[in-house]
């Protein structure tokens, strides 16, 4: 949500500077243009004024030059000869005419350029506006003209004529007009220096804008730029309007406006390169944050303690549980070399002469070292250290990373598991012993028993009160003796290896299979033989002594395992089962027994062995004693119970036996 | 002692040295014995129907092959030959338990390997005694049966009024027969049945 909030924002501020330097660019441009319209504005209002100005200046010397026509006070023939030459230099004059005081015509002339523009329409029909014009120039004793009037020309033509009245004085009086007729358009020909320069069109109009004459090339662009100046004549105002199209014929008018523009590209282009490049770290900058994200909480779900260290020693990384396992955090065992914090004062000098080897660059083993560590709290642990050289991008070797693993638990399992095989091997010679003396018991017994039977019967047939037959009394009773005492001595042997016989406790069945479980499983490893315990919930408890219980059940195991330990038979099942027993015939008991099962799928029992198999000192195996079952016969039956062995189907042999059930 | 001649002590033992020595002890002290060499042999003589004619106890051993001694003992007790086979169990000493827990249900005695001799020969002839108590109240029982099935039918209702405890008048009135008959009945069932009274008789018949 933040991070979606946080990009719209991102994006709408990169909008904002993106329309911010877009307006700003065409600010630019247009003010540009607009710069350069100014420009050529101002040159055309220049060239207007100086156009108005060539206008008039000629005008004046025509003027000049008209008066000089009567210097000398020429005859009229005179006058027309003069006349024609001034026409002939001046092409802006159509006809000049020297007119009396009452405006009859006394010489005229016109130019030699046209045909005479006058016969179309006959001069008279103008003289309104000469009239006109010479009326104003006698007011103003100064040459005056008429306003501009339209004299038609044949074919349909026509030009824009305008009349000059200049007043002719001498010795102070009146002596008539000179009247010269000007084209409008010839004007603007002649007049303007340089004429009309290219692109540009020069036009007479009236104040309203009525274009009277005109003169340059027509115009084709539609973006004219135009300046206007007033001709201010005596007697007449006209207008003098030029029309230019050389400005901004494109987008580009000039370097200026080219150059911004480019640069703006430019500046667009950057932006937007930087904003790319900017997602790309972003996105970068996303990833690592994931990869460090992972390989944290990689590290910290390791119970495996991690170590780095610097080739001098100095520790430069420990994960959590590496903190966790020697107590000390990691602000404490950053920075810290040798004597480590967590090395044992004692084994210090062990520790800093396997690092100086290290450091001399001799690889340790592969599959590690075991070593111990000293807690926060002073206690020591075993661990296992595993060390591969630590190397940098470039291939240098920068360190030593360090894989702990705490290995007391291992250590406490397998101590243990070795303590309590111990006991179950005391136990077992203790039993065996105690076999051998119960055997031996018995059998002695028997012979002794025989002995001492004899002995009294023989006692018993003596006659009484006689010498002799007293003396052979007292062998016969001290025969019975010695056969007695033997029996005691047997008896205290006996006593002292069959200590703990009545140590009957109720056990739970699963307890018992579990105790012996360490063992058999660590035997049914070796030998590669699946082992599979069934014992229902609910069972009640047996009463029994459990060490001698355990016996059995690890010596049924162990027989049953070794039975399976041959080529032929591939899979290997132990099963140890705990039943409640049926009640049983062969036994009688109040609280019901519990039936314990231990099958194999071994070869068997030949019938031959069978008969034979629980006979002390009988043994088919090539260390064997011969007591494993005599013994477990012996402790089952010390209980009650009945030992005996069926056969497993398909293949194997089931050996079962009974413990009475712990009355509630 | 000198009922001893009439009785027989079974010795059942694995260990022929051991019967062998036991019977000369027996004999030693006039008592005949019969020996078997497994607990099988003597179940055999069982199964045919044996049933002791004279006291007799078994010496038994609890540990032996076949059939342990415990379960013969078993298969005495439910053919209910027990008091007429007192058992004595003859135990090394490791099998002391089991012996004790057999005398709990019902075995006599049990001795230990090696035993004092005499003291064992002695609980042979207590069971013996013992035997022959049973074997003494068994066959009066059975003699007293004899006797019952010699009355007539009339001398039977006569002695189960004077059992009753009713006086000679009653009885005449009740059997409808004069009272010099009941006396005749009386006098003839007090001389089959053996007793000089009354009470005599009643306690005969209750053993029944």
């Amino acid at each position: 949500m933040n991070a979606l909030a946080l990009a719209s924002r991102r994006h709408g501020l990169w909008a904002l500077l993106v329309a911010l330097v877009v307006f700003l660019l065409a600010l630019l441009v247009w003010l540009a243009g607009r710069f350069e319209s100014s420009q050529v504005q101002n040159t055309l209002d220049r060239q207007a004024v100086s156009a108005v100005n060539d206008v008039r200046s000629g005008l004046n010397r025509n003027v000049q030059t008209l008066q000089a026509i009567f210097a000398g006070e020429p005859g009229p023939s005179m006058w027309s000869y003069q006349a024609s030459t001034v026409l002939r230099e001046h092409r802006e004059l159509l006809r000049i005419e020297w007119r009396d005081t009452g405006l009859g015509i006394r010489a005229h002339a016109d130019t030699p350029f046209r045909g005479a523009v006058f016969d179309r329409l006959g001069r008279e029909h103008t003289l309104g506006d000469v009239s006109l014009a010479c009326a104003t120039a006698r007011r103003f004793s100064g040459p005056a003209y008429s306003t501009s009037y339209f004299l038609p020309q044949s074919a349909g033509l026509g030009i824009e004529v305008l009349e000059l009245c200049m007043p002719l004085v001498s010795a102070g009086q009146l002596s008539g007009y000179l009247v010269a007729t000007y084209s409008l358009q010839d004007m603007l020909g002649e007049l303007i220096e340089g004429g009309a320069s290219r692109g540009v069109q020069l036009a007479f109009t009236e104040a309203d804008g009525t274009r009277l004459a005109l003169h340059g090339a027509v115009l084709r662009s539609n973006r004219v730029f135009t300046a206007q100046h007033l001709l201010d004549l005596p007697g007449n105002t006209l207008v003098l309007r030029i029309d230019s199209w050389r400005a901004e014929p494109d987008l580009f008018p000039n370097v200026l406006t080219a150059l911004v523009t480019a640069l703006s590209i430019a500046l667009l282009s950057v932006l937007a390169m930087l904003g790319k490049d900017m997602r790309r770290r972003l996105r970068a900058e996303h990833g690592l944050a994931d990869a460090l994200a992972f390989r944290k909480a990689m590290e910290d779900s390791l119970v495996t303690g991690l170590r780095a260290r610097d080739l001098q020693g100095r520790i430069t990384y420990v994960n959590p549980a590496f903190c966790a396992m020697v107590g000390l955090s990691a602000d404490e065992l950053l920075g810290t070399s040798a004597p480590a914090p967590y090395w044992p004062p004692e084994l210090v000098d062990e520790y800093q002469k396997r690092q100086a080897i290290r450091l001399a660059g001799s690889s340790p083993p592969r599959q590690g070292f075991e070593s111990v560590f000293l807690r926060k709290d002073g206690s020591r642990f075993p661990v296992l250290i595993i060390e591969a050289p630590l190397i940098d991008a470039t291939g240098i070797q920068t360190g030593w990373m360090s894989a702990v693993v705490d290995i007391s638990e291992q250590r406490r399992v397998e101590e243990l598991s070795r303590t309590s095989q111990e006991r179950l091997q005391a136990t077992a010679r203790l039993a065996t012993v105690g076999e051998m003396a119960s055997l031996l018991s018995h059998e002695l017994n028997q012979p002794l028993a025989a002995i001492s039977s004899y002995a009294t019967g023989s006692l018993n047939l003596l006659p009484r009160q006689d010498g002799l037959h007293a003396e052979l009394e007292t062998a016969m009773r001290r025969i019975a003796e010695q056969a007695e005492r033997a029996g005691r001595v047997i008896r205290s042997v006996h006593d002292f290896v069959r200590r703990r016989e009545q140590d009957r406790v109720p056990v739970a069945p699963r307890a018992l299979i579990d105790a012996v479980m360490p063992l058999v499983q660590l035997q049914a490893r070796k030998l590669g033989v699946q082992v599979e315990t069934v014992c229902a919930e609910g069972l009640p408890d047996v009463l029994c002594d459990a060490t001698m219980v355990e016996q059995v059940l690890l010596n049924l195991a162990r027989n049953a395992m070794q039975a399976m330990d041959r080529p032929e038979i591939v899979r290997r099942k132990l099963v140890l089962k705990v039943v409640l027993a049926p009640s049983n015939e062969r036994t009688i008991h109040h609280a019901g027994w519990t039936e314990f099962s231990v099958a194999d799928v071994g070869p068997g029992i030949a019938p031959e062995v069978a008969a034979q198999l629980f006979t002390p000192f009988f043994t088919t195996k090539a260390e064997g004693m011969g007591l494993g079952l005599s013994l477990c016969r012996t402790v089952v039956e010390q209980h009650g119970g009945f030992l005996g062995f069926d056969a497993n189907h398909p293949q194997g042999t089931i050996f079962r036996f009974t413990l009475p059930v712990a009355p509630p | 002692m000198e009922r001893s001649l009439h009785a027989t002590v079974f010795i059942v033992d694995d260990d022929a040295s051991v019967r062998d020595a036991l019977a000369w002890l027996l004999r030693s002290r006039r008592l005949l014995s019969e020996p078997f060499e497994s607990a099988d042999a003597f179940d055999a003589l069982l199964e045919g129907g044996f049933s002791p004619r004279e006291p007799s106890c078994l010496l038994l051993d609890v540990r032996m092959p076949g059939m342990s001694g415990l379960a013969l003992f078993d298969r005495l007790a439910a053919r209910g030959l027990l008091p007429l086979i007192p058992v004595i169990f003859l135990t090394g000493h490791a099998d002391v338990p089991t012996a004790v827990d057999a005398v709990k249900r019902g075995a006599f005695d049990f001795c230990e390997k090696p035993f004092s001799d005499n003291a064992l020969v002695d609980r042979v002839e207590a069971a013996l005694a013992q035997s022959a108590r049973a074997l003494g109240a068994l066959q009066e029982k059975a003699s007293l049966k004899a006797r019952l099935n010699e009355l007539t039918e009339r001398e039977r209702d006569v002695m189960r009024l004077v059992v009753e405890g009713l006086p000679n008048k009653l009885i005449a009135d009740q059997l409808d027969i004069s009272v010099r008959t009941v006396e005749v009945h009386r006098a003839q069932v007090f001389d089959k049945m053996g007793a000089k009274s009354a009470v005599e008789l009643a306690n005969l018949l209750r053993n029944l």
